[in-house]
């Protein structure tokens, strides 16, 4: 037997190989491969705790250092609007064991209502556009372009989300403010929802165009992941379908999209938590107006994030640590959203993928 | 599997090849050399291609040492300073100069803010904090061995951006309180008019600005509207960080240089802003306001108005330099002056490093070198008194 | 018998022509409007970097106002090595965890979905969030500072669900044939890994180590609070030293009135545009070379 495999060319590690056998390595080298196989396992066990190590640490240390401020902000923090940071230069006081100064009032509300009318922005945008470019990627452009048109998306993905904020405060924000913003504003019929889109256009900074840059920033996200579903869909329900007369919207809207809608929704929220926790582009887009929800959509507000890293550095001067808290309640609440966010679509996915099964996909 | 060897070992070998090349010292075609000149016992700098020009000297003179501060010389260290965006344009002017006399130090300057130059310098992550704000009492407990050191005399100016309009508008505290309370909202207001009259104001709403990061720039402007308005003072008071009234016409801006380019950007802005960024204002054709003193003056923020203020407050500048030098009662004196402090923590990790930051913060309060004009004209500060002077040296050598 | 008839609840045909119209124009639509803002947006850098484009920026530091970024083009290629030696081991191990080594629950489905959850909710964290744990427990807490360990650590955590994502799935879709006819030859499960399922997945693991590199270098606001800002080159220490990174000087200088600072935030976003698409073009290229020397020469 040990002639015909070595006569198929193949090298193999059993004893009959005489260089081996010769020097005498054979425990050795048994030894080894069998210590090789615990390397692997036990490395890439320990390998696998460290994101879950990371996760606990983080949530950890938020919880630990916004504790004084969660026992003295109260459930209220989560409803107020208020953003004071009291009397940083008078004596400070002491409430529930905590010292914070005189005056000293927080509310998140603003920030969280902020943070989840850019990602809604965000989504409403993202969502079309990108179901559309995974549909004209996969069906609707020849193979020589949707190649590079699909690599060129996936080049979006890695412009650094700084750069991106640069050219919207810059460059698109005026030039909306400018040009499309009057335009809507003036045009707007006033009834309940649109009148929303009335109001002071200001100056390019704000709701809308936050919502606007955040949502090209999740296209890819969306797009590439969509588009390698789209092609694993296997061509025979697609051609039944329009075998039966249904046009290609049809097939769409009834054949490939429930064949992915697990792996979509899984996308979407994939973008919708990068919408949620990113930082820089929206701190350098929304105008950083602390303590009032925007009137309209165009108004100045902030976020979560971009709260905490434009507030971070001046809280640190409160010398009772009591702001760095509140920013790290901030922060808190940011990751608690963020893990129920993705947890929740994992949970969606994993049962509608159980659901689904449908024939020919095993 | 070798086409990928390949093109991976082409990938590393490219990038390798930029960082060794990047890491060269850029080799320069003609030398630039460094030469001094004493000029009234002050040493001037100046960098020349090849030789020194005619009166400037190779070999750097010693000027006359003054009494009451003297310049150690370092070892090697690297310090980091950051803070005041007030500060941080003559930052950028005494590093370099710093650095010529001593090239045994790197000095990495930033400006990020008041707020975080105190929060930076009390958490050790960086050597020298730099502050338009002294520090608060709260501050002072929680980090007992922080210094407030004076090293410099500078003011704030009110710059507004009303297209067409270039005169001086007279502005009180009264004024700017209700600006930025939005019970002024347009710049025809007659309670603007009635102080400015002669004054064509125009029908333009008026956009707030302030600062959004914690700001020293922030803590003198709303100490200026503690002192003039009961108002202001009973609902917002001062601070590097404070709660600013929600109103339908304001921006945040990050650092003095946003506030500048943030006040171009948009037609009735008005803006409180070191007088360092005056170029900058100047250039983007905006123009800044008259102040009304403690004594019912308008003042001009002119150097003599700002000696004048200074000058009343030299006598009751305590010895740790905690002192604020707004809206006195002095003729003739400018409203919002202040002194630009250093904060450094007394315990210094290690004798080396303590040894650099007091050369380093010695040679800026000694009148021969970073008090001299050529420094501090370049963004219009004021030199400090003999006294603060003193004051200041003693605070420096306490650093060990 | 009556038939019955479809035409009532049925949509008419000129609707569904009009629907099928409207949506081929859509999904040509969408991507004018992926397209367009993007060659807009590094359009627009460049036009803005261009013009004051002085090569002197690749090699001196910054100086006063103004001078180049030298300390912050090394500094971010050091982070970069950093981050692709401590993520890339840890992730690339995570994913031949999940992938390879993980016991299958008993109804078949992959084992291991507690972790795997833990991973993946890393994913999307926020980046500030990171920032501040790692200034809180790190720079401050460990007495580091500002330097490059903290940064490298909290990048780590940010990217290396990426890099176990892409490893995975590259690992998934080398063929069983290959393993099992491994295991047929006697060989080790660590033994075939290194030796025949690493091999054949590598390109997808590469590329998702170059990707998870382009995102970590276009990272700012984790690196503001753990590695802190210096003019000076990267120095040999892991502690108490800070480092330069490209990122800073966009977010810093973009809006100063100085002109010189504000084409440094320009130069600095040239720069980096530059690097990801290197990073991002050689993954690609990458890809392709093997898969045509996997469908070609094999």
């Amino acid at each position: 037997m040990g002639d015909e495999i070595a006569s198929s060319g193949v090298t193999l590690p059993v004893a009959s190989d005489p260089t081996r056998r010769a020097f005498g390595l054979r425990r050795v080298g048994s030894f080894l491969r069998g210590s090789e196989e615990g390397l692997w396992r036990w490395g890439a066990r320990v390998a696998s705790l460290i994101p879950l190590v990371g996760l606990v640490f983080v949530l950890t240390v938020l919880a630990i250092k916004a504790w004084p401020a969660i026992k003295v902000n109260g459930p209220g923090f989560l409803t107020r609007s208020t953003w004071s940071p009291g009397s940083t230069y008078g004596a400070p006081v002491r409430t529930d064991g905590v010292l914070h100064p005189v005056g000293s009032s927080y509310g998140a509300w603003p920030l969280i209502a902020g943070t989840l009318q850019t990602s809604a922005i965000a989504l409403i945008v993202a969502l079309p556009i990108s179901l559309g470019t995974a549909f004209a990627l996969t069906e609707r452009l020849p193979r020589w372009l949707s190649r590079p048109i699909s690599f060129f998306v996936e080049i979006l993905a890695g412009i650094p989300s700084v750069i991106i904020g640069l050219w919207g405060v810059l460059t698109l924000g005026p030039f909306l403010a400018n040009h499309v913003y009057p335009f809507v504003s003036n045009n707007m019929p006033d009834v309940p929802v649109l009148r929303y889109f009335k109001g002071n256009v200001g100056y390019g900074e704000g709701l809308l165009t936050s919502g606007l840059v955040l949502g090209l920033m999740i296209v890819p996200i969306i797009a590439s992941t969509a588009r390698d579903l789209f092609m694993q869909v296997p061509p025979l329900p697609k051609e039944g379908a329009e075998a039966l007369g249904m046009t290609e919207a049809e097939v769409a809207r009834r054949v490939t999209i429930p064949w992915v809608r697990s792996g979509l929704i899984g996308a979407t929220v994939l973008g919708l938590g990068r919408a949620l926790g990113e930082t820089i582009a929206v701190a350098m887009i929304t105008g950083s107006i602390l303590g009032q929800v925007s009137p309209n959509v165009y108004g100045t507000m902030t976020t979560i994030a971009a709260t905490i890293v434009s507030q971070l550095d001046s809280a640190a001067t409160d010398g009772t640590g009591f702001a760095i808290a509140t920013l790290a309640e901030a922060g808190l609440v940011l990751a608690v959203i963020s893990v129920v966010v993705n947890v929740v679509a994992r949970v969606i996915v994993n049962r509608t993928s159980q659901h689904l099964a449908p024939v020919g996909r095993g | 599997m070798r086409n990928l060897l390949r093109s991976l070992t082409a990938l590393a070998l490219v990038s390798s090849g930029a960082i060794v090349a990047l890491s060269l010292p850029a080799s320069a075609s003609t030398k630039i050399v460094t030469c001094f000149k004493l000029e009234k016992n002050v040493v001037h700098t100046k960098k020349f291609h090849g030789t020194c020009g005619a009166g400037w000297l190779r070999k750097r003179p010693k000027p006359k040492p003054v009494s009451y501060v003297s310049v150690e010389t370092p070892g090697t260290a690297i310090l980091s300073e950051t803070g005041s965006t007030l500060l941080y344009p003559l930052w950028n002017i005494w590093a370099p100069a710093y650095q010529t006399e001593f090239p045994s130090v790197s000095v990495t300057t930033g400006g990020t803010g008041s707020g975080t130059g105190i929060a930076d310098a009390a958490s050790g992550t960086v050597d020298i904090g730099s502050s338009d704000a002294y520090l608060s009492s709260t501050q002072r407990t929680s980090t007992p061995s922080l210094l407030n050191i004076p090293l410099a005399i500078s003011y704030q100016i009110i710059e507004y951006n009303i297209p067409g309009l270039t005169a001086h508008l007279k502005l009180n505290g009264t004024l700017l309180t209700q600006i930025y309370t939005g019970q002024i909202t347009n710049w025809n207001d007659p309670a603007i008019a009635a102080v400015n009259p002669g004054v064509t104001l125009p029908n333009l709403k008026i956009v707030a600005l302030h600062r959004s990061d914690g700001s020293g720039d922030t803590f003198i402007f709303s100490q200026y509207l503690t002192d003039s308005d009961a108002t202001w003072a009973s609902k917002y008071n001062f601070g590097t960080t404070i709660s600013w009234p929600t109103i339908p016409n304001e921006l945040g801006e990050n650092g003095n240089g946003g506030m500048v380019s943030g006040c171009q950007a948009t037609a009735g802005c008005i803006a409180y802003v070191g007088i360092s960024y005056l170029n900058s204002v100047l250039s983007a054709g905006d123009t800044y306001a008259q102040l009304e003193n403690g004594n019912g003056q308008y003042e001009m923020p002119t150097s003599k108005a700002v000696d004048l203020e200074a000058a009343g407050f030299t006598g009751k500048t305590p010895a740790n330099g905690t002192i604020s030098m707004i809206d006195g009662k002095i003729n003739g004196g400018y409203p919002i002056v202040n002194y630009e402090y250093a904060i450094v923590n007394k315990n210094q990790s290690s004798a080396t490093r303590a040894k650099a930051i007091r050369s380093l913060l010695e040679w800026t309060i000694d009148p021969s070198y970073g008090q001299s004009s050529q420094y501090l004209g370049q963004v219009r500060f004021e030199p400090l008194p003999v006294k603060i002077v003193t004051q200041s040296y003693k605070q420096i050598k306490t650093i060990q | 018998m009556t038939v019955a008839t479809v035409t009532d609840s049925y949509p008419s045909t000129r609707w569904r022509r009009f629907r099928e119209h409207f949506f081929k124009g859509l999904s040509v639509a969408s991507l004018i409007f992926v397209i367009g803002p993007s060659i807009w947006l590094i359009a627009d850098v460049v036009i803005r970097a261009v013009p004051h484009w002085r090569w002197s920026v690749l090699t001196t530091v910054p100086v006063g106002v103004g001078g180049g970024l030298e300390n912050a083009i090394l500094g971010t290629l050091v982070i970069m090595v950093g981050v692709f030696l401590i993520a890339g081991t840890i992730g690339v191990l995570t994913g031949i965890h999940f992938a390879e080594l993980q016991r299958s629950r008993r109804n078949g489905k992959a084992g291991g979905s507690f972790l795997r959850t833990a991973t993946e909710v890393m994913a999307g964290f926020p980046s500030i969030v990171l920032g501040y744990v790692g200034y809180v427990a790190l720079c401050v807490g460990l007495h580091w500072g500002f330097s490059l360990l903290p940064a490298l650590i909290v990048l780590s955590i940010m990217v290396t669900p990426y890099i176990s994502k892409s490893t995975e799935s590259a690992l998934r879709q080398v063929p069983t044939n290959y393993r099992e006819g491994a295991e047929a030859l006697g060989m080790s499960t660590g033994y075939a890994l290194r030796k025949v399922v690493i091999k054949s997945a590598l390109p997808g693991i590469v590329t998702g180590l170059l990707i998870a590199l382009a995102i970590a270098v276009g990272e700012t606001a984790p690196l503001l609070y753990t590695a802190g800002i210096t003019n000076n080159l990267p120095s040999t220490s892991l502690v108490h030293q800070p480092i330069a990174y490209l990122t800073y000087y966009v977010w810093t200088d973009y809006n100063q009135p100085i002109k010189a600072t504000q084409y440094l935030s320009f130069d600095a976003a040239l720069i980096l545009i530059v690097l990801v698409l290197v990073l991002l073009v050689s993954s690609r290229l990458l890809v392709n070379r093997t898969q045509r020397y996997a469908e070609g020469r094999h």
